[in-house]
């Protein structure tokens, strides 16, 4: 059994360093553009500020306009809580915990595209039909790496099969959880997060009619998202549960760091892809899975 | 055994209530009501005995019924679907009252009752006979009042076609179910009924009652008479068709597929319709425009799901009765119940919505929400639970079904093969739900209203707002709560497959009821105290921003068809969707227009091109047919002379 104080610590670390990552993507984003850009704890400046404003509601908003960021917040905090960190181990862990996880997701996918078309705008319409068309490619990837793991590990449960990590078809799957990474926190080369035309967005789309508190909900829940995949990334690639605890925590910590930059570089050095290219991406996100998949069931099994 | 006395007389004044209730019917609507609702207590409380203890009924008796001798028996997994017959009945019957009432339709108001005494009757005694005689008789007869309950509104021309279509699909599986309780009684000698596993050369019987009991589960393809009939039929019936209707074709294939030996193939072969119906049954639910047409497409997904599992059940039992066989058969049991549930309740609510607006067009609806909380809150959590989002019922089922595939997956044998693309395609499935729904109620109940109607809608009343809490509170019951649920549902697995007896949870259900209860506190808390903090720090109201744009139209509004215009696309090759398009022909064209339709492919492209050639080949035969003597002296001469000459061509003994 967990004690209180290991909990409050795991809260805490979610809550606090999540609002880090966004910001060294854009650190990184400035010096290959050769900018300066802003601090790296932009994004906690912006969130007391938000916290702190008044809110616009549109006429047509009901309750739910609010109750929508907050109940995704709760999801993706959820899963949060299930996924296990390297030796500390998650802080629930039962068999089957995986199928929650990518189900919480979902409810924050459904909690966030309810409250965009909350609004009846047509770009906030647009956002959250692009946000659940390209989720169907995704969560496809994202079922089958966790089918890899499962696989590799025989098992159903997050902290087991986080253990050993996958193994043989470790790159496979690093490269198609990377795509999924970008794909579900809507970076380049699938969503522009910085970008001001809504046309081309996802996102920020939806999120366009959000002020004040929930949009500060919205903003750290998206941190978390982000560091949620690192997390789940760096864990399929590197077998951090087999090592030390502060070994562990070194390699987890240099690791979101490599994955954050990784992500800033992508961002900078790419375009964004065309909308009808997007799923082609998403399959070969989906395909990388399933031969990660294939190399862990006929390679490895043996 | 106090519980096994007290079935018999339960099970019988439960049956007599209904046969009570067809009389007062016409007149009595309080009285029908009355007897209706206590004929589905008692029912409920008998079946809930049966699931809680264990213990099976039966009852013989020497009075033979049709030349056959009664032959009754209630055991857990009869029991499972006469309870959700119980809550799925009990709310429609109360629903009807305030959706149906006789002031507005004098004349079907009463038929509409007497034909729904009827169905739950022959529902009864289909659950209850074991005699293959006396299944048939009531499987006809809920056939043919649930026609006459699909046309009850019988002036309009849609709805005739789709009763016609009903009862033509309803028959041609009937067709198979006569000749596999025929072929049945004729094999082993009598028309009872009960396990009979030893004999292997009955396995062959198990396709007749596959497209027999799989045609009226709607299973993908012998899906094509659904949407039509369950979107026409008034809202009630909708829901009691595929909330629990739906359900007997479930019943009859996990009934004879426990009773009788199975072929080698069946598992494969239903865990693959399964998949193809949940995918392709979403991917047509995307392409609808008709609330309710949407929704009865919806069912082929969940039926699809609900065949998964019982798919991968069967294909463990050529596994050596692996334990994954039991989660995946859980699940689908489990299932049953919850889409009975929420289906039920989005086909209530639909309902709603078309009692307030009068049309079930979603392009003409949106905004809802303010002249109908109570619908579009009701509404939102079925949506919710049918996604399969925690902390709900669906997410409940579908993660044992997901378990099942998982740890089939996991034991690298034989069925890795079909465990892997069923369970990829399930997540697809899932996501593909979530957009559905997502569409549907944004479409329906958010943004501002796309004509006068939804602008003027109200909310409905008590008689129907009742039954929809009812069953949202079972939804949420199942979900907080799972492990209250699941001795009933191992009851009926074992019931199905002794060797997987036992009560014990074979998943920790325990943990994820006390993780849903946690979520749904902590969402909760978590909503209010956001909205209390966005009150405190000023509310204020404005125009949506829209990027600046000053003056929005409703029809701005992102419509169903264009949110679910990328999905869609995808699935063109099978959805077929017919296009009129008339673009802007100048600068400042005066008329344009685009138009949508995605038709039943299966009906329209298979099965309506094969009965046109039959439809030709029977016209060129009756040709032959013309009335004259010379004529059929002719083909007599002719045939005398074939046979000589077949007589003369061969060797003779």
């Amino acid at each position: 059994m967990m004690s209180f104080l290991e909990i409050v610590l795991r809260v805490a670390g979610w809550l606090v360093l999540a609002p880090l990552l966004p910001g060294i993507i854009n650190k990184v984003k400035a010096w290959v553009a050769g900018r300066r850009g802003p601090p790296v704890l932009q994004l906690y400046y912006d969130l007391g500020r938000l916290w702190q404003k008044g809110v616009v509601l549109s006429t047509l908003a009901s309750p739910g306009f609010i109750a929508g960021p907050a109940v995704t917040w709760v999801a993706i905090f959820g899963a949060a809580m299930l996924l296990p960190l390297g030796p500390a181990g998650a802080a629930l862990s039962f068999r089957g915990d995986v199928l929650l996880l990518i189900y919480l997701l979902a409810l924050a996918r459904f909690c966030t595209t309810w409250a965009a078309l909350e609004t009846g705008s047509a770009f906030e319409g647009m956002g959250a039909a692009r946000e659940v068309s390209y989720a169907v490619l995704s969560e496809a990837a994202l079922i089958t790496a966790v089918l890899t793991l499962s696989v590799h590990t025989g098992s159903v449960t997050l902290a087991t099969m986080l253990e050993p990590a996958a193994g043989a078809g470790a790159a496979l799957l690093g490269a198609g959880l990377f795509c999924v990474l970008l794909a579900e926190n809507c970076r380049v080369p699938f969503d522009d997060p910085n970008t001001h035309l809504e046309l081309t967005m996802i996102h920020e789309a939806m999120i366009l009619d959000h002020s004040g508190p929930p949009l500060a909900a919205i903003l750290h829940g998206a941190a978390m998202k982000l560091l949620f995949f690192a997390l789940l990334l760096i864990e399929a690639v590197v077998p951090v549960g087999t090592l030390s605890p502060f070994a562990a925590a070194a390699t987890l910590a240099a690791s979101v760091l490599a994955v954050t930059v990784a992500v800033g570089l992508v961002e900078s050095l790419l375009a964004r892809l065309a909308f009808r290219r997007v799923p082609l991406l998403l399959t070969t996100a989906f395909l990388l899975c399933l031969f990660a998949l294939l190399v862990a069931w006929k390679g490895g099994a043996a | 055994m106090l519980f096994v006395m007290s079935l018999g007389p339960l099970l019988f004044a439960a049956v007599f209530g209904q046969l009570a209730s067809l009389l007062a019917s016409r007149r009595m609507p309080k009285l029908w009501l009355t007897l209706t609702l206590a004929g589905f207590a008692l029912a409920l409380t008998a079946a809930v005995l049966v699931l809680a203890t264990g213990i099976e009924w039966e009852w013989r008796s020497a009075f033979p019924l049709c030349g056959e001798p009664l032959h009754l028996r209630l055991d857990a997994i009869s029991a499972l679907f006469l309870a959700l017959l119980a809550v799925v009945g009990g709310a429609g019957s109360v629903y009807a009252g305030g959706y149906w009432p006789d002031r507005v339709h004098p004349l079907s108001a009463p038929a509409g009752r007497l034909w729904w005494s009827v169905l739950v009757f022959s529902l009864f005694v289909t659950l209850l006979s074991s005699n293959g005689l006396h299944f048939l008789i009531g499987w006809e007869l809920f056939t043919l009042s649930a026609y006459y309950l699909i046309t009850l509104d019988r002036q309009r021309v849609e709805v005739r076609s789709a009763g016609w279509l009903y009862l033509g699909a309803s028959h041609v599986g009937m067709v198979c179910l006569f000749a596999f309780f025929a072929a049945l009684a004729s094999q082993t000698g009598s028309w009872e009924l009960g396990p009979m596993c030893e004999h292997a050369k009955l396995a062959p019987l198990f396709w007749l009652a596959l497209v027999g009991f799989g045609l009226k589960s709607g299973m993908f393809p012998l899906h094509v008479w659904l949407p039509s009939a369950h979107a026409n039929a008034p809202s009630h019936v909708s829901a009691m068709l595929s909330g629990m209707t739906l359900k007997m074709g479930i019943y009859g294939l996990v009934r004879f597929s426990g009773w009788l030996p199975v072929p080698v193939a069946a598992g494969w072969t239903v865990a693959s319709l399964g998949v193809a119906s949940a995918v392709l049954g979403v991917a047509f639910a995307l392409g609808q425009h008709d609330l309710k047409r949407l929704l009865a497409y919806h069912s082929v997904e969940n039926i699809g799901i609900i065949l998964v599992g019982l798919g991968f059940a069967l294909v463990a039992l050529t596994h050596g009765d692996a334990a994954w066989g039991r989660l995946a058969l859980a699940g689908a049991l489990l299932h049953v119940w919850n889409h009975g549930l929420f289906k039920s309740l989005l086909f209530l609510g639909a309902g709603s919505v078309l009692h307030a607006t009068g049309t079930r067009e979603m392009s003409r609806l949106g905004g809802l929400w303010r002249a109908m909380p109570w619908t579009a809150g009701l509404f939102a959590l079925g949506a919710a639970a049918i996604s399969g989002l925690p902390p709900l019922n669906g997410f409940v089922s579908e993660w044992l079904v997901f378990l099942g595939l998982f740890d089939a997956t996991v034991s690298h044998g034989t069925a890795t093969w079909t465990a892997v693309p069923a369970a990829i395609l399930l997540g697809v499935t899932g996501a593909l739900a979530l957009a559905c729904f997502v569409k549907v109620c944004g479409v329906v109940f958010l943004g501002a209203p796309r004509s006068d109607a939804a602008a003027h809608a109200h909310d409905s009343g008590p008689s129907l707002r009742g039954p929809m809490l009812l069953l949202a509170a079972a939804c949420v019951a199942i979900g907080l709560a799972p492990v209250l649920f699941w001795p009933a549902i191992a009851r009926a697995v074992g019931e199905w497959k002794p060797a997987w007896q036992g009560t014990d949870a074979p998943a920790p259900l325990l943990t994820l009821g006390w993780v849903h209860l946690a979520l749904a506190a902590l969402a909760t808390a978590a909503a209010v105290w956001l909205w209390r903090k966005a009150q405190r720090s000023g509310f204020r109201r404005a125009l949506t921003w829209d990027c600046g744009y000053a003056a929005p139209t409703t029809r701005m509004q992102y419509t169903a068809g264009s949110f679910a215009g990328i999905i869609t696309e995808w699935f063109a090759w099978i959805l077929r969707p017919s296009r009129h398009e008339q673009r802007p022909d100048e600068l400042f064209s005066a008329s344009a227009s685009f138009e949508e339709h995605t038709p039943e492919t299966v009906l329209e492209h298979l099965v309506q091109p094969v009965g046109t050639v039959v439809m030709r080949v029977s016209t060129a035969v009756r040709r032959l047919q013309q009335g004259k003597l010379q004529a059929y002296l002719l083909y007599l001469l002719v045939g005398v002379a074939g046979l000589a000459a077949l007589v003369m061509s061969g060797d003779g003994p």
